[in-house]
């Protein structure tokens, strides 16, 4: 044995790993391995900013069907993930009791994740998660079980500054400023979201493996290792600034919940884009301080192999983290139609609800196709504190899309295209789609995302009203109302009935008035 | 909880003035039985009509208890006021025209579960009463010093409400009618200068509660009792 044999060992290891490393780019052959998103550079050059897009071509609406797209391409083309259920265990339920609820679906329990105060429970990969869940719920063991049903974002993004931002002049925003003017940095809004452009710098990704963006489409090749550089979004406030508290990522498990889909970063500009800045568009609540919390994942997560995906349980935990760290407005412009009942994620609401935060969340996209309701949102009338929001067009008509039922329980804006084209969308500042969805370009012409390039795009969907509730909500905390049941109270109270008199299926109570509410009660008037 | 800090304020004072003019009426015709001519707790009938003033101040506390602490802070408050008295010429009849004013400043609210939340938002309320009486002044032989009165008579209760971020259509400035009654007692220092003490209530229903935290509390009365101390100038 020679002591220069392990130098050799090393060097000739070292060229295979080169080799192989080279190979993966070229030819996404890489060995899979536990790493897919690292962050190799925090800083970066200024973000890009490509203006206001109000010539855009309107883009295909987006809905449950669009969020399934790749993972139902490799088989999962079922609204909840296979091989795993939610099971949340009586608090006196004994060792013995469990273990035989378990056996019972062939089951066992993973380590508890933070955040949950469930289990998740994995089963077989070829059981019926519903019928599993059913039978879970049957034990006496058992408080609640459920499949991890997937959610998605709830906007119809689509294709275009304050003049352009109708939605804000519709509820009288300009007079509601007058007396509450956006708020303050003590109040933090959590965006439950895609992510949120908030910090500067480069991610690396490795794309593993080919995909279709669409069923039957062109096969698009794995990019291998993949450095995307990211931004701040410029009117949403500075990398590192103390604008953003708490980041979290539920999707890669770390904190850095960057933004690769626009979604959220939309959604957080409606809340609480920088204002009276001479620059781009304005916010409900425009000097709050944004938490981000990723709980749903971008197409490109899933191309990158993102580890967790925005199912019930991931929402779940978000929820819990939000409030454990100082959110007290929670905004899920998220949701999901298929599927059973969200318990996992109302019991995460109702915990919240009791810390302090007061909860808004979409009402759903699907009016015009088939008026499933959001899971997610269906909860709302039985918590003082949550509210579930349809959306409005230009006209203050019931948009074309907003899902109506007996848990909606207010409108905001939320934008109908149908009814005015692209400039009839909610106006904010997000990532730039031409640079970012490189899988929209024929396959020769794709390549990594660009996620520091932004523009002002105009989106539709009841995502987009509820941020503006949202943002109201804060304000409303910064004028003395801190209880979320009295927020939700004073909401409805004070808003502009719409459709039949009293409370309906597609307005609730009504379009939300900021105005009249933030100015509340005289004695007489 | 204000309702019956008012009540504890003002129910002895009434209650005491109430008292006092049949209970001084009642010394006065003891004293006066020894003598043949006092058969009536009156002063000898006015041959003319005699005209006098008076300044006054004291402190009111509204109907509307729950309401005015809501936005106020407190029910009651402090009045200022004035008016012209006509004795007429048929015993103690009299005429009454006077009126007061409150005027306080708080802040609107919201009201949640009978929890008020202040909204930082200031509002000034005035409440301007023009009161019209007629009543009948009592006089004593062996007092003839003190008078007391009784009377009722007609209000006219303007009410101005009026907030920071209001457009004149979403402010108050009403005049609501409802009528009152009024007892109390007069000493004269001198021929033209007296003091006087009066309790009296006002009703003017309907008059709120169809906005406002009155709404919320199911307050409609705008009327409340008050406690005034007058000086009199005139005969």
């Amino acid at each position: 044995m020679s002591y220069s044999s392990p130098p050799r060992i090393a060097t000739g290891a070292a060229v295979v790993a080169l080799m192989a490393l080279w190979s993966g780019i070229g030819h996404g052959q890489l060995v899979p391995g536990p790493v897919a998103k690292a962050m190799i550079q925090d800083t970066g050059l200024p973000a890009i900013d490509r203006g206001l897009r109000d010539q855009d071509p309107p883009r295909a609406a987006r809905t449950g069907r669009d969020a399934d797209r790749l993972r139902s391409a490799s088989g999962a083309a079922l609204p909840y993930v296979r091989g795993s259920i939610i099971v949340k265990f009586k608090e006196d339920a004994t060792g013995g009791g469990i273990s035989a609820a378990t056996a019972q679906v062939a089951g066992t329990i993973a380590d508890r994740s933070s955040w949950a105060d469930f289990d998740i429970v994995s089963i077989p990969a070829d059981t019926d998660a519903e019928a599993a869940a059913a039978a879970m719920r049957a034990r006496p063991d058992v408080a609640y079980a459920q499949p991890r049903y997937r959610n998605h974002a709830m906007a119809r993004p689509n294709d275009t500054l304050y003049a352009n931002q109708w939605n804000f002049p519709a509820i009288e925003m300009e007079r509601a400023w007058d007396i509450q003017p956006g708020a303050s940095s003590s109040i933090v809004v959590a965006v439950l979201d895609s992510g949120m452009a908030f910090q500067t710098g480069t991610l690396r990704y490795i794309s593993r493996f080919p995909f279709r963006p669409t069923p039957g489409g062109p096969l698009y090749p794995p990019l291998g290792v993949v450095d995307v550089p990211f931004a701040a979004a410029p009117e949403l406030g500075a990398s590192g600034s103390t604008r953003f508290v708490s980041p979290r990522d539920f999707i890669w498990n770390d904190d850095l919940p960057v933004d690769l889909d626009g979604h959220g970063t939309h959604v957080a500009g409606t809340i609480g884009q920088l204002t009276n800045n001479s620059n781009g568009t304005a916010g409900m609540a425009y000097n709050v301080r944004l938490m981000p919390v990723k709980v749903i994942q971008g197409l490109w997560d899933e191309i990158f192999g993102s580890p967790f995906e925005g199912t019930d349980d991931v929402v779940a935990r978000g929820i819990r983290y939000a409030a454990d760290n100082g959110a007290k407005v929670i905004n899920l412009s998220i949701g999901r139609e298929e599927g059973g009942p969200a318990t996992v994620v109302t019991d995460a609401i109702r915990y919240a609800v009791s810390r302090g935060c007061f909860v808004v969340v979409a009402a759903g996209n699907t009016r015009a196709e088939g008026n499933q309701q959001n899971r997610l949102a269906i909860g709302a009338p039985d918590i003082a504190g949550m509210v579930a929001v349809g959306a409005v067009g230009r006209t203050l008509d019931l948009a074309f899309y907003s899902t109506t039922g007996p848990y909606v329980e207010l409108a905001a804006p939320g934008g109908d295209q149908r009814q005015g084209g692209t400039s009839a969308g909610i106006l904010q500042q997000t990532l730039d789609a031409d640079q970012l969805e490189t899988y929209t370009r024929p396959v020769s012409q794709y390549g990594p995302p660009r996620a520091d390039s932004f523009a002002y795009e105009f989106f539709q969907g009841t995502s987009m009203a509820t941020p503006h509730v949202s943002g109201f909500a804060a304000l409303l905390m910064q004028q003395g109302i801190n209880d979320p049941a009295a927020i939700e109270a004073a909401m409805k109270q004070f808003a502009t009935e719409k459709g039949p008199a009293g409370r309906d299926d597609s307005f609730g109570f009504g379009l939300i008035n900021p105005r009249a509410t933030l100015r509340g009660l005289g004695l007489a008037r | 909880m204000s309702g019956a800090i008012v009540t504890r304020f003002f129910a002895p004072a009434v209650f005491a003035v109430g008292l006092l003019a049949p209970a001084a009426a009642t010394v006065a015709h003891a004293q006066a039985k020894p003598q043949p001519r006092s058969t009536s707790t009156s002063a000898r009938p006015s041959r003319s009509v005699s005209i006098g003033g008076y300044g006054t101040f004291g402190r009111v506390g509204f109907t509307a208890a729950e309401s005015f602490d809501a936005i106020l802070g407190e029910s009651t408050g402090s009045l200022f006021g004035g008016g012209m008295r006509a004795g007429l010429p048929w015993g103690g009849l009299f005429v009454d025209v006077g009126a007061w004013r409150f005027h306080a400043e708080g802040e609107r609210a919201f009201v949640f579960n009978d929890e008020v939340i202040p909204l930082g938002i200031p509002v000034d309320v005035t409440v301007t009463p023009i009161e019209i009486s007629g009543g009948w002044r009592f006089r004593f032989r062996r007092l003839t010093k003190f008078t007391a009165y009784a009377a009722g008579g007609f209000t006219a209760m303007k009410y101005q409400e009026t907030s920071e971020f209001s457009t004149p259509a979403e402010d108050a400035d009403e005049t609501y009618t409802g009528y009152h009654v009024l007892g109390g007692a007069e000493y004269k220092i001198s021929r033209w200068l007296g003091v006087a003490g009066e309790a009296s209530w006002t009703t003017v229903p309907d008059a709120i509660g169809t906005a406002g935290v009155s709404q919320a509390f199911n307050e409609t009365d705008l009327g409340g009792t008050t406690l005034r101390f007058k000086i009199t100038v005139g005969r």
